[in-house]
């Protein structure tokens, strides 16, 4: 077969802009599934009883079901039981963020549990208050020690983000997908949908393990 | 007579502690007086209670009953319920403690190490603090170290920087846990130099160690604790040189034996 990749310079614009819903799609879900994962992680390592039951169901539940389903999920069933239209912009978002939210959790009470207790014990014998502890030694360690981790969270969630293709909007993937029907080339636009994938997300899993290697050689954390 | 002497800086008064409910009994019935000034080692045996001591002393663990007072005050009592521990937490803001295994916040430089409670529980200015701390540093011969993260820096020095840390609290009193245990023996004397600068300062302090070297050299007073109560209470001349009580000296011929 002959493959001809210049029919895809006339649909750059068309791809770039489904980059764009795509990028503009995972960082906004990226920042609020870290808060809710903070949040999470710190409700499955509490004393409350009720709190930890709660958040541990909500991330089983996320973790042991497919990102599809729980995607046409809140595409198709939130909208019905609120009885509200949700745009697809806005159920992308819910859908992504409760799945990053709940990988995330996992993260971030990783990185809580393996604060040793003695660092707890240094904050008792220098007399810090509880505000202090939890600020200025827990949370920036968490943080720290939970930055690779994310990082590769961050990636999965950037390739899984094409799942809402599945669902009509128009993302790089849907779009790609569209043009690659209307011109019955598969091979090539496909080829190049990977590609800008791969060049977002390998310089990303790169930069996940020269982190790691700064902060274990710098911090040993 | 100088009578402020008469006033013990620490009371302990038949100090309780068991684990498991009861199962193991760790202190069982601790006394100890210690006079201001004093430098007391305790020796022993592991598991003797010697660290327990200390961790209760910095209000780290509860007890099951007994009492201590701190400078005339009351400090730690056994409270009127079952498992209620009260502490006196201002009293606890003039003690100070270094651990066996440095406990530095590994997130913050050796600086910000030393500057985060005082600015934060006394609310001192940062510059001020960070004065005072430099001072501090270059006296224990880490003035370079400043902007070095506890990673970068070695056992000796990692726990150089704990000391001055606890000090920066103007303690008036220091527990030292062992602080020794974990460093290779070359670095070991660097330690224990800063310590037995500050006992030239006539800094109160108890001290845990398995140095028979250095028990010698910076106590006042030596304390054998064995399985959980005080065997034997002397000058360190008495405890270590010719002990009164038979395990004491076994004991110390044992460790001696290690130590050659």
């Amino acid at each position: 077969m002959e493959l001809d990749f210049s029919i895809l310079s006339k649909f750059q614009y068309a791809l770039l802009l489904g980059l764009w819903t795509t990028l503009k799609l995972t960082v906004i879900c990226i920042v609020l599934g870290c808060a809710l994962g903070f949040a999470v992680g710190l409700a499955r390592t509490s004393r409350n009883i009720v709190l930890r039951a709660l958040s541990s169901a909500y991330v089983e539940f996320f973790r042991g079901t497919p990102v599809l389903v729980q995607l046409f999920w809140i595409f198709f069933c939130l909208p019905l039981m609120l009885g509200v239209e949700l745009s697809n912009f806005t159920s992308g978002v819910v859908a992504l963020t409760l799945y990053m939210g709940a990988i995330t959790s996992e993260t971030f009470r990783a990185s809580l549990k393996s604060i040793g207790p003695e660092q707890f014990d240094a904050c008792v014998a220098l007399g810090l208050p509880r505000n202090v502890q939890v600020v200025n030694v827990v949370l920036p360690q968490a943080v720290l020690r939970a930055i690779p981790t994310l990082l590769s969270n961050c990636v999965s969630l950037f390739k899984e983000s094409a799942l809402v293709s599945a669902v009509g909007m128009a993302d790089l993937m849907f779009v790609g997908q569209n043009i690659s029907n209307n011109t019955a080339r598969p091979v090539e636009v496909l080829s190049v949908v990977a590609l800008i994938y791969f060049v977002i997300a390998f310089p990303l899993t790169r930069a996940v393990s020269v982190i790691e290697a700064r902060i274990l050689g710098k911090l040993a954390i | 007579m100088i009578m402020s002497f008469s006033l013990p800086l620490v009371k302990m008064q038949s100090l309780h502690k068991s684990y498991a409910d009861g199962a193991i009994q760790v202190l069982k019935g601790i006394d100890i007086e210690m006079k201001p000034g004093e430098r007391v080692v305790v020796i022993g045996p592991s598991g003797g209670g010697k660290s327990t001591l200390l961790r209760v002393m910095m209000g780290l663990e509860k007890i099951d009953s007994g009492s201590v007072t701190f400078d005339g005050k009351p400090y730690i009592s056994s409270g009127s319920s079952e498992s209620k521990t009260v502490i006196d937490m201002s009293v606890r803001r003039s003690i100070g403690m270094v651990f066996q295994h440095y406990t530095l916040f590994p997130h913050l430089n050796v600086l910000q190490n030393l500057i985060l409670a005082p600015c934060k529980v006394r609310g001192e200015a940062k510059s001020k603090a960070q004065d005072r701390a430099q001072t501090l540093l270059e006296r224990f011969g880490l003035g370079a170290k400043a902007k070095a993260y506890p990673a970068q820096l070695s056992g000796g020095q990692k726990q150089r920087v704990a000391i001055a840390r606890a000090l920066m609290l103007d303690p008036k009193l220091m527990l030292f846990d062992e602080v020794t245990s974990a460093l290779d023996p070359e670095l070991v004397g660097e330690v224990e130099q800063v310590i037995l600068q500050l006992a030239a300062q006539n800094m109160p302090m108890m001290i845990v160690t398995h140095d028979m070297w250095f028990a010698r050299n910076i106590a006042s007073r030596v304390i054998f604790c064995a399985g959980g109560v005080v065997v034997e209470d002397g000058p360190p001349e008495q405890v270590l040189g010719s002990p009164k009580e038979e395990r004491t000296k076994e004991f110390i011929d044992r460790v001696f034996h290690i130590n050659q």
